[in-house]
């Protein structure tokens, strides 16, 4: 499969960049889905979602914005007052090899450990695999493909096949380092042409699959911040996958719990891949807080988990199985992250 | 062990074969036995070797196929016109331009080039635009207008059996491509004779080959000097069978065969995936007559998807009975097999599934029905164990689970039933060696089966299971009296050996298992050996690399080739020694007299020479030429001798004869040709090779997930030529099968494959490939090539039934439906448990579809999805349509 054509912007500052952005990007404040995906730009940082995508001719862009080049939007740098700051450029193996964050942040440098392949992650980011786009079995094909289903809500269609009859789309979001991300309550900085934003990033993805995140085509994320508040918790991250490499995660589970006095001090869990979005799992931080962690516990949340999932057919294994994996792994997470 | 070998083969390599000419070899033979690196490997490895798709030619252009959305489909129309006016399209090739029918069997000529009136699968070939480039003839492709009338599709064999309308082809009622019903011996009276029998359905699902290599064919036309027209035809392939792809052509084409070359570059693995014709062949050739330039077409992955020619998925009912004692008494098996929509190798497939009954076990009565059934899904046919492996799968499982009734040891059971060779089976299959026993005891003993089988922690087993697999079909596909390979050799008057074969190496070593045969022959160094193969022009005709027959037949025709020339350079050494031509032995480069003890002078002599000759500098070279001919000169003024070096003795025969070349050819012996019953020549070889393995497992309970920790995988085959290339083989084959096991499946829906690439088609990666201690036993075959057999095939469908029966040992749970998954296992756990079912087909959400994976599934195609959705007219106005030239 070809690539499309497209003119390749290179900017050297992010100012330059946002200034491409501003110029290239159509649809301009239009947030439903068909202005996204014919946006006249995307953005490239380390390609390994954006390039397949494009020979699939899901994304045919008259322009491609390629981030490299810009420094400032590299590396790990721990703030003075505690908290550390993360270009969106840095790649994922350098996350998975940082010391400090190994210290401070397990739980992120053990989702980005499990991120595809190794060859994938020495390329991927953290920014890009925080905009990963959602995936689905009806969409991530080729063009030739999906004529032949007869496209879907996500792209040029109007009808979803993972759920016929409804006008939702489906498609799941597949991140490792999100979930983790959620529980370490990051936040993210957002470039666009009038302003720069920082919002939590519980509140940047919609829970549609088709428009699933909170960014206007003229935009972009730049840096990742972790507070000093959520350092040094223990952090656990499990995926299910059919291959121990290369498979995006059938469901992930991310979990942090700080412990005071032999007891859950403090505690979050996530969930990736059997969503839209990646999820905080409402009421877990409340029912393990000042509690010993043990069997009965984890299994409660677990089934908090579990209910919080809504897998459908949007990627191998049947729903009903990975839900069960929501579980399954949840129980065995958060017994992992309470040393039990 | 296999690290041991690797540095065997290492060491050998590193001393570049001088000194371990001084350490004699076993059994006698001074180059086959040795581990030998690849004659193709510095190519290979360095990059520099050309594939298919790395060729090109001034002035070429580049083909894309327009393939069908629909799975069953009739064609009212196609108007390319808006396509042909696209800038930088050069043609646009539909069906009428080359109507002839083709197909790989004789009785199966059911494919055309691009489709004629109806498209049967989705993916099916309704239009090739050549272009000047990639982009420009995908963005054509799009502006090719095709009206379908859309047909009920049938996506289930049991279902499609049942078909009395819109047959996917007219000329075969019920949707039958072909079944087969033979009885052997009583099986009546052997299930009464039986102290137990069980009867259960396998169903193994449908996988493919996944090659490295995307299929790619490059076609070129020479211009006619007489008539001006388009004359010769090249064609450059990734093929395992470049003369049937020249018989097809000619076929299609209408061009007589001498009027066709066709040239087989590297190929990157078959499989079996290029052991037929494949569409992309004939469109390229077709495309490029009608574009009057050379057209290159490279598959995408997902095309290869549809090209496939994989294992079908395979529903078998299975009955055994066995005696308390063990023995087998009678086996019935009822096999549908989902064949798609053509008939490809599917009767060949349908046939070995019931006559590799026989040949590993002795079953006295042996009952088959087989059914080759056609469906609305890309063509099953030919891969790496065809026709046995999912057989075997259901087999050997239902032999652990007899083993388990009648208190037996699994491993026991298999020995309790091993054929007396020489013998013919009851389904008549000849079996001269048969190193089944050896195997079975081997793999016994390495994998300390006897002390630790049922002792091993919770949740961990392992599991036993033998197969095998025929060294190349007795009876070719094309009925003739025509050698299955010959193979020509020709001497130069410096020593140089070029063999000329047929032979197409697709990466399993048959370029350098014909030099190995070719030295070891002629008692000369393989460096001496040049092999050139696969070219229609150049090179005799041998079938193909298929059905493991290459080592066996292009390897006995090697032998012959090279007794052959041997005898003219014996006959006129003899004279110069005044010896007997039968007094001659050739060996490391020397021809000496029987008896004779070559002193060490002569040795230092001769490697003298060698070291010479080894020098890469061209003025070591043409030092070498002076000094090999002053020393010929002065060994002529000294007389007849003792013994004579290589080239001196090649000189001799050339001054003798003339020039130096020898032939030879192989043609299966007729009492290996099988039974005369309907479809008996299918599954006669004349031998086969067999395998053992021990499959140690782990199952997590919770989530159902399976670990393969090591198999131990005993293959007896004949005589290992090559042993690095034989435990490569029994590896990969471990490999592959373990694949299907556990995570390989192409789902379906609708007649969509759902996984049509390498990340959602699950290959094991690295992570999941466990130790596998390849264990080679020789059987030493009376008619093989030194007593060699196949290698490559027969390991592959122990592995499947091994891990099956390994986790029953370590969970109790017997799945009779591969891969086994882990939703799979985890539902089989939970039924045993009788805990809360997990329901595998129904999701959480109300509105989603009532069953997932409906992989045939009793519906069929009612125009849900691609009718319902016409192409979004979004689409056709999108950029890439808009620039189009009209």
């Amino acid at each position: 499969l070809s690539l499309p054509q497209f003119k390749l912007l290179r900017p050297r500052t992010l100012a330059e960049a946002v200034d491409f952005l501003a110029k290239h990007s159509a649809g301009v404040g239009a947030s439903d889905s068909s202005a996204q995906s014919s946006a006249n730009i995307r953005i490239i940082a380390g390609g390994t979602d954006l390039i397949p995508s494009m020979r699939q001719k899901l994304f045919e862009p008259d322009y491609v914005l390629d981030l490299r080049s810009i420094a400032e939007m590299r590396g790990i740098k721990p703030q003075p007052g505690g908290g550390v700051e993360i270009g969106a450029l840095t790649t994922l193996s350098t996350i998975e090899k940082s010391q400090f964050l190994r210290q401070h942040y397990s739980v992120l440098t053990e989702a980005a450990a499990t991120v595809a392949s190794p060859v994938l992650r020495n390329m991927g980011t953290i920014g890009g695999n925080i905009c990963l786009d959602t995936r689905c079995l009806w969409y991530n094909q080729s063009l030739t493909w999906r004529k032949g289903c007869g496209f879907c809500i996500k792209k040029d269609g109007d009808l979803c096949h993972v759920a016929p009859g409804g006008a939702k789309c489906w498609a799941a979001f597949s991140g490792d380092t999100p979930p983790a991300l959620l529980c370490l309550k990051a936040e993210i900085e957002i470039a666009g042409p009038s302003e720069v934003r920082r919002i939590a990033l519980n509140d940047f993805y919609t829970g549609l699959g088709d428009d699933y995140r909170k960014l206007q085509p003229n935009e972009l994320v730049t840096r990742v911040f972790l507070p000093a508040a959520s350092a040094d918790y223990r952090g656990v991250y499990r995926k299910l996958r059919v291959r121990g490499s290369i498979d995006y995660p059938l469901a992930g589970v991310a979990v942090v719990i700080k412990r005071s006095n032999g007891h859950v001090g403090d505690a979050r869990v996530a969930i990736t891949a059997v969503n839209p979005a990646p999820l905080l799992v409402k009421g877990a931080s409340e029912m393990l807080a000042g509690k010993a962690v043990d069997d009965a516990l984890a299994e409660a949340i677990s089934d908090l988990a579990a209910r919080t999932a809504k897998p459908l057919t949007t990627s191998a294994l049947t729903p009903e199985y990975r839900r069960e994996m929501i579980r399954v792994f949840t129980k065995r997470t958060v017994l992992a992250a309470a040393g039990n | 062990v296999k690290r041991r070998c690797m540095l065997t083969a290492d060491s050998s390599l590193a001393r570049n074969g001088k000194t371990s000419r001084k350490t004699r070899m076993n059994n006698g033979f001074s180059i086959i036995g040795k581990p030998t690196a690849m004659v193709d490997a510095a190519e290979k490895t360095t990059g520099a070797g050309k594939y298919t798709d790395d060729l090109s030619l001034p002035g070429m252009l580049v083909g894309k196929i327009l393939h069908s959305p629909y799975p069953h489909a009739r064609i009212k129309r196609i108007n390319a016109s808006r396509a042909d006016k696209f800038d930088g399209v050069v043609a646009v090739v539909v069906g009428k331009d080359a109507p002839n029918p083709y197909g790989i069997l004789p009785v199966g000529h059911d494919e055309h080039a691009l489709a004629l009136d109806k498209v049967r699968y989705v993916g099916d070939n309704v239009a090739c635009v050549v272009a000047v480039s990639d982009a420009i003839a995908e963005k054509a492709m799009e502006l090719v207008d095709v009206e379908y009338e859309v047909l009920p599709a049938y996506f289930d064999p049991e279902e499609s059996m049942k078909a009395e309308t819109d047959l996917i082809h007219d000329n075969k009622p019920n949707n039958l491509e072909k079944d087969y019903h033979h009885a052997f011996g009583d099986p009546d009276k052997g299930f009464a004779e039986a102290d137990q029998v069980l009867e259960a359905r396998f169903i193994a699902n449908e996988v493919t080959h996944a090659a490295m290599e995307p299929h790619s064919t490059l076609a070129s036309f020479e211009i006619d000097p007489h008539t001006g027209k388009p004359g010769r035809l090249t064609v450059w392939s990734s093929t395992q069978v470049p003369y049937y792809l020249q018989h097809k052509l000619s076929l299609v084409l209408e061009m007589p065969m001498q009027q066709i070359r066709v040239i087989k570059p590297l190929v990157g693995g078959g499989f079996g995936g290029k052991s037929e014709v494949i569409p992309l062949e004939i469109i390229a050739a077709v495309a490029a007559r009608k574009a009057k330039a050379p057209v290159k077409i490279t598959y995408t992955r997902e095309e290869v998807f549809w090209a496939h020619r994989g294992r079908p998925r395979t529903i078998i009912d299975l009955k055994t009975g066995v005696k308390k004692d063990g023995s087998i008494t009678a086996v019935r098996a009822r096999v549908v097999q989902d064949g798609g929509a053509y008939c490809s190798y599917g009767v060949v497939t349908i046939l070995y599934s019931g006559a590799l009954l026989g040949a590993l076990y002795d079953i006295p009565n042996i009952k088959y029905d087989g059914y080759r059934v056609l469906t609305n899904k890309p063509a099953c046919g030919a891969m790496r164990g065809h026709g046995t492996v999912n057989v075997r799968f259901a087999f050997e499982s239902q032999l652990d689970e007899l083993a388990a009734k009648i208190g037996m040891d699994p491993a026991e059971i298999r020995q309790r039933n091993l054929l007396q060779p020489p013998c013919i089976t009851v389904n008549g299959l000849r079996v001269q060696s048969y190193g089944l026993p050896e195997c079975i005891e081997k793999t016994v003993e390495r994998s300390g089966w006897k002390q630790r089988k049922g002792k091993l922690p919770k949740g961990r087993g392992l599991g036993i299971a033998c197969s095998h697999y025929v060294s190349g079909a007795a009876n070719s596909i094309i009925r003739s009296d025509m050698p299955h390979s010959t193979v020509n050799i020709k001497i130069d008057r410096d020593g140089g050996v070029v063999v000329y074969t047929g032979a197409s190496e697709i990466g399993q070593g048959s370029d350098t298992m014909t030099a190995q045969v070719a030295a070891e022959t002629l008692g000369c160094s393989l460096a001496r050996v040049r092999v050139i193969a696969a070219d229609t022009d150049l090179t005799p005709i041998d079938i193909g690399s298929y059905s493991s027959r290459v080592t066996f037949m292009a390897g006995n025709a090697t032998l012959r080739a090279a007794e052959d020339v041997k005898k003219r350079i014996a006959a006129a050494a003899a004279k110069k020694m005044n010896c007997a031509a039968e007094d001659l032995v050739f060996r490391e480069d020397l021809v000496s007299k029987k008896g004779s003890v070559a002193p060490a002078v002569k040795r230092d002599q001769a490697e003298e020479v060698e070291v010479t000759q080894a020098g890469a500098s061209v003025s070591g070279r043409v030092e070498g030429q002076i000094l090999r001919g002053s020393l010929q000169q002065k060994r002529k003024e000294e007389g007849p001798k003792e013994w004579m070096t290589f080239e001196e003795a090649v000189v001799a025969a050339i001054d003798f004869h003339g020039a130096l070349t020898g032939t030879g050819s192989y043609a299966p012996p007729q009492e290996a040709r099988g039974g005369k019953h309907k479809g008996g020549g299918v599954g006669p070889s004349p031998a086969y090779s067999y395998s053992a393995q021990v499959a140690e497992v782990s199952v997590d309970e919770d989530t159902g997930e399976v670990t393969v920790h090591k198999v131990w995988a005993a293959h007896d085959c004949g005589r290992a030529l090559n042993p690095v290339s034989v435990e490569g083989q029994i590896i990969g084959s471990v490999w592959m099968g373990m694949g299907q096991a556990l995570t390989e499946e192409m789902v379906w829906k609708d007649g969509m494959l759902m996984n049509p690439g390498m990340l959602e088609y699950r290959s094991p990666s690295s992570v999941e490939s466990p130790e596998v201690e390849p264990i080679i036993v020789e059987s030493i075959d009376p008619e093989g090539p030194f007593g060699a057999k196949e290698c490559s095939e027969g390991s592959l469908a122990a592995t499947i039934p091994a891990i099956a029966n390994a986790i029953y040992d370590a969970v109790g749970v017997r799945l009779h439906e591969s891969p086994f998954t882990p939703e799979r296992v985890l539902a089989a756990l939970r039924a045993k448990k009788n805990a809360k079912v997990l329901n595998l087909t129904e999701g959480i959400d109300p509105t989603a579809p009532a069953r997932f994976r409906e992989h045939g599934g009793a519906l069929c195609f009612k125009g849900k999805g691609p009718e319902r959705h016409a192409l979004d007219p979004a689409r056709r106005e999108s950029p890439a349509s808009a620039g189009g030239g009209d």
